[in-house]
């Protein structure tokens, strides 16, 4: 129901911008119903943010839903959106794309490239789908999930380089043009690379907790933190 | 995207107190000696250890009681196979027999053999091996050509497994034999589980690159046993083989094996640790933590009664890939004399010379990366 609301108001606003988002209320999305809002948890958000990302990237839809000390969770449920769509177009073009007299899906280099990209898509999913379970659990307060916001953050940037590649790769020189689809979520990903925390940002911050923890400590937080 | 939902890890009971249990457990009963054991440590054998880790309640934990096992839920022994590899506990004795072999009698086997086998490895104390490999037949596994006749007194075996694991401490090996004389690749193969202290068996070792005997060639030689020794239907081994390698492929063992190496770089490193080491530990950091919320959703899935194939996968991959990139990473970056003796150097001269076989074992990494094409229907 929701993500069929997003899809049809995320599809309106790529034509006239911010207006239907707004006039839907998106941004009553987190908003308890005792306030007049939709009560919605970072599940929600995460959904939402997926279909944003491949929808509406250039719009700041995480800006108008979230607050801004969670900027970088929402920016991770945007690149899962992303690499998502990246991935469904990279296996739709190699089952129609014919050479040699095959499609390029039939040969075992395109098929292993696709393996570690659908890896990559996977792990990114999985660590939007933990955060939010951790954002859910603690009351959406991001000093209690600095740490899954700091390894999600991480983990989705640094797929975005194996996925950019491999998605391009496989499309050869059609997935290189202005007019193809891809560099719609390729290009955002790199953007979203960069912001709200590169890699290095990330790994420090993370090093540093860790290293508080001591050896021993990190796997006990790890283990008290999920499960 | 289709078919790749999370499933929630909600295991019954009370995991804190479950852990708690554990960690006090291990504080008395795990050996301390050696560093280099505590990595790899489902490679290292310890039979007293597995014993008391069984008397303890901590082996067949998912096997019913009636056949001495604990009842409980699968994802109640995750949290505890997560705990023991973590603190690196030497659980290499019991560690195919609890996890795969056990599973798999309970499934397919007879009532007879459930109640000959299952008690001995709730115990921890019946030793299980893997017969799938042969010279012949490595990725290509249904080349196996081991034969098993059947005559009135039994099944007959002849042929050669290899690379198989702990067959020198086992007194099980759970195999997979050509039963249909002539047949062709995946047909006609089944399991049989053979008593290793049968005559006409003999074990060799294999020393392997880091100088340690754990696997062996096995050699059958007119081997005689029962018609008994059948698992589940005759003529399926190849569909009862691929539900055990989804057992193999999910686990925390996929990325915890290293553990000791990352727990031992924190420490070196201290809580105030230098900006390239706290960036490595910070990536290191996530992706161990990502790949945890991947092993436990598809230990989720599993017990759901769902067929993680592709997921397992997944998770062989991306936890082999890290697993071996780890002591690389860790060696290019903190300077550590390469026969230095810390904890740290030898961790990483060991996990450097280990870590070639993760994506070989349980499967290459071709293989694996294959079996998730299948699942996204490119093959
Ligand atoms: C430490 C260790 C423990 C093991 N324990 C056991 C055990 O207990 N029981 C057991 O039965 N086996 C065991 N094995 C064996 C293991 O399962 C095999 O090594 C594995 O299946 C690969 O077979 P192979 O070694 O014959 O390599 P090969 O099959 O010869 O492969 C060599 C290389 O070629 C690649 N390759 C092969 N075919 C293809 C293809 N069609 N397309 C692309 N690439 C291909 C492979 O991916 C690999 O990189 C163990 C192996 C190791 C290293």
């Amino acid at each position: 129901m929701l993500c069929d609301t997003a899809r049809a108001v995320f599809a309106e606003a790529s034509a006239t911008g911010m207006t239907p988002i707004e006039e839907a209320g998106f941004d009553l999305l987190l908003v308890s119903e005792d306030q007049g809002g939709f009560g919605g948890d970072w599940g929600d958000v995460d959904a939402v943010l997926q279909i944003a990302g491949v929808a509406v990237p250039e719009l700041p839809v995480a800006e108008f839903i979230v607050n801004e000390a969670l900027l970088a969770a929402a920016t991770v449920s945007l690149m899962a959106g992303a690499m998502a769509q990246a991935f469904a177009l990279s296996i739709d073009h190699v089952n129609t794309r014919q050479q040699f007299g095959r499609p390029l899906g039939k040969f075992q280099a395109v098929q292993q490239s696709l393996a570690v990209m659908a890896c990559e898509v996977r792990a990114v999913d999985a660590a939007a789908a933990a955060l939010a379970a951790r954002l859910d659990a603690v009351g959406r307060d991001p000093l209690a999930a600095d740490f899954e916001i700091a390894a999600a953050k991480l983990r989705a940037n640094r797929a975005v380089g194996v996925v950019t590649a491999i998605a391009h790769q496989v499309h050869g020189a059609i997935g290189f043009t202005g007019e193809y689809d891809l560099h719609r979520v390729t290009i955002p990903l790199m953007r979203w690379r960069s912001a709200q925390g590169n890699d290095a940002h990330w790994a420090q911050i993370l090093g540093r907790q860790v290293g508080g923890f001591g050896g021993r400590g990190l796997w006990e937080a790890m283990a008290a933190r999920g499960a | 995207m289709q078919g790749f939902a999370l499933y929630p890890f909600d295991p019954p009971g009370d995991v804190a107190a479950l852990r708690t249990d554990l960690r006090g457990w291990l504080a008395m009963n795990q050996p301390q000696d050696d560093v280099v054991a505590r990595a790899n440590c489902w490679a290292s054998f310890d039979p007293d250890f597995s014993r008391a880790l069984g008397a303890a309640g901590y082996v067949g934990m998912t096997l019913p009681a009636q056949y001495g096992g604990g009842d409980h839920h699968p994802l109640e022994r995750y949290v505890v196979i997560e705990e023991l590899l973590a603190a690196g506990a030497p659980v290499g004795a019991h560690w195919i027999a609890d996890r795969q072999t056990g599973p798999l009698i309970l499934r397919y086997g007879s009532e007879e053999q459930r109640e000959r086998y299952l008690p001995g490895i709730a115990k921890g104390e019946l030793y299980a091996c893997i017969g799938l490999s042969e010279p012949g037949a490595g990725s290509d596994l249904a080349a196996v050509r081991t034969i098993a006749r059947e005559t009135t007194e039994g099944w007959r075996i002849n042929g050669q497994k290899i690379w198989t694991t702990g067959a020198h401490f086992s007194h099980i090996m759970l195999a997979l034999v050509r039963t249909e004389e002539g047949s062709e690749r995946n047909a006609g193969l089944s399991q049989l589980l053979i008593d290793l202290d049968t005559p006409g068996i003999t074990i060799r070792p294999i020393i392997d690159m880091a100088g340690h005997h754990d696997f062996n060639e096995v050699f059958f030689d007119d081997v005689l046993v029962p018609h008994g020794a059948l698992v589940g239907t005759r003529g399926q081994g190849w569909k009862q083989v691929t539900a055990e390698l989804g057992l193999e492929r999910s686990g925390p063992e996929r990325y915890l094996s290293s553990h000791a190496l990352l727990a031992a770089l924190v420490d070196a490193a201290g809580p105030d640790p230098d900006p390239a080491v706290a960036g490595l530990i910070g990536e290191l950091t996530a992706e161990m933590w990502t790949l945890r919320q991947l092993s436990m959703s598809t230990a989720a899935k599993l017990a759901a009664g769902e067929d993680p194939m592709v997921e397992a996968s997944v998770v062989k991959e991306l936890g082999n890939a890290f697993e071996q990139d780890m002591p690389r990473r860790v060696q290019a970056i903190v300077d550590c004399a390469w026969d230095g003796d810390t904890d740290l150097a030898k961790l990483l001269r060991a996990l450097l010379i280990a870590s070639p076989s993760f994506s070989l074992r349980g499967g290459t990494r071709e293989v694996i990366r294959g079996i998730i094409a299948r699942g996204l229907g490119l093959r």
